[in-house]
């Protein structure tokens, strides 16, 4: 793994990666992981699988599609991955195809909703809220709830921020931090507009926040 | 954590490109570790993802999606239950697939006989034929991801995945 400096890279083919932090997984490995896949290494498959589902699932989520369609497309991308690993062109670029995969599969779902019916809001907040998920119970022990009830608001507020912020930033909300190509070919938004628009989302979710009176 | 973490430069100008010495990796990571509790990858999900690899099969050549009505065609006003057509294409090899609520079915141009398994994840499929002239029916209709596995003539090829 290439370790990356904080802050003064040269111009690289990194540039595009915003910050470097903890557990910052260098994409570098990506292509070699994939190379392994296909040599048939199911290890290097699984270390893809983990290294990239957040990506593909925030993609997903970011165009909020009902739960059912969600976890169709989810499927539908990691098994159009497998069957196309070995014919990528640009294996360090996976996370890219698979967001642009994702971004494609949500956008013709959303369009053959929209001959149907209106599609609604998959009601997160009232699942959030209500549903209590292992990771909700563990939360909700007396140690953490205030973390718990501070989550729950920057949650809140991110979900109401407008429909462009909240999609954005939930893709970059991935674990790890998705590079800012892996961010266009998931919303298809030019790479150079991310990083000022990230900056705005994230103003404005601190607002919204600090009017609430959370900090 | 950085509670001074506050907008103020924000006050002033307001402009789109991070101005004002707000830096919003904190905010974000913060995001990042609510995503990881309140909207994680749900680990059925992650499961089907690894067992997928069992899909990769370099020996089979894929039949790209070449026409899908979903997207290539314009909508019937007012149809509720139009069959969603879909043309695949490997070389010389075209693949026509018609899916409704009655089930499926299909030809294989040039005109060939074929074994064919309706994949709906790593695991086997329904198996179909097709007859001397390409035809094929199934009966359940695909629900949810799937694709075609077709064996004719000492070739295998594979459909793209798709969603049905």
């Amino acid at each position: 793994m290439i370790v990356t400096g904080s802050g003064t890279l040269p111009s690289t083919a990194y540039d595009d990666v915003p910050y470097t932090r903890g557990e910052f997984v260098d994409r570098a490995d990506v292509g070699v992981l994939v190379q392994s896949a296909v040599d048939g290494d199911a290890s290097a498959w699984k270390a893809l699988v983990e290294g990239l589902s957040p990506l593909v699932w925030s993609v997903v989520r970011a165009h909020r599609l009902s739960d059912a369609d969600g976890h169709e497309v989810y499927q539908t991308v990691w098994f159009r991955f497998a069957q196309h690993l070995g014919r990528i062109r640009e294996p360090d670029k996976a996370g890219s195809w698979l967001a642009s995969t994702a971004r494609h599969e949500c956008l013709k779902t959303l369009r053959s909703l929209s001959r149907l019916t209106v599609t609604d809001d998959p009601q997160l907040l009232d699942r959030i809220s209500e549903d209590g998920s292992p990771e909700q119970s563990l939360l909700d022990s007396e140690e953490a709830a205030a973390q718990s009830e501070r989550i729950r608001r920057l949650w809140q507020e991110f979900e109401r921020l407008g429909d462009r912020c909240r999609q954005l930033l939930r893709v970059l909300m991935a674990s790890p931090p998705p590079s800012y190509q892996e961010v266009s070919a998931a919303l298809g938004v030019a790479v150079g507009s991310i990083g000022p628009l990230r900056q705005r989302c994230l103003r404005r979710l601190r607002a919204r926040l600090d009017a609430r009176g959370t900090s | 954590m950085n509670d001074d973490d506050h907008i103020l430069g924000d006050d002033h100008g307001g402009g789109a490109d991070g101005a004002g010495g707000f830096d919003g990796g904190v905010l974000e990571d913060e995001l990042r570790r609510a995503a990881a509790v309140l909207d994680p990858v749900p680990d059925v999900l992650c499961q089907l993802a690894v067992e997928a690899y069992a899909l990769h099969d370099l020996d089979a050549r894929v039949a790209e999606l070449t026409f899908d009505s979903l997207l290539d065609a314009l909508p019937v006003r007012g149809a509720v239950d139009v069959p969603r057509m879909l043309t695949f294409q490997a070389g010389e090899l075209t693949v026509d697939v018609e899916v409704s609520g009655d089930g499926l079915m299909g030809q294989v141009m040039p005109p060939q006989p074929a074994r064919i398994e309706v994949l709906r994840g790593p695991g086997p499929g329904a198996r179909l034929t097709a007859d001397d002239l390409g035809r094929f029916t199934g009966d359940a209709p695909p629900t949810g991801p799937f694709a075609l596995r077709l064996r004719t003539g000492g070739h295998v090829v594979v459909t793209e995945w798709l969603r049905a």
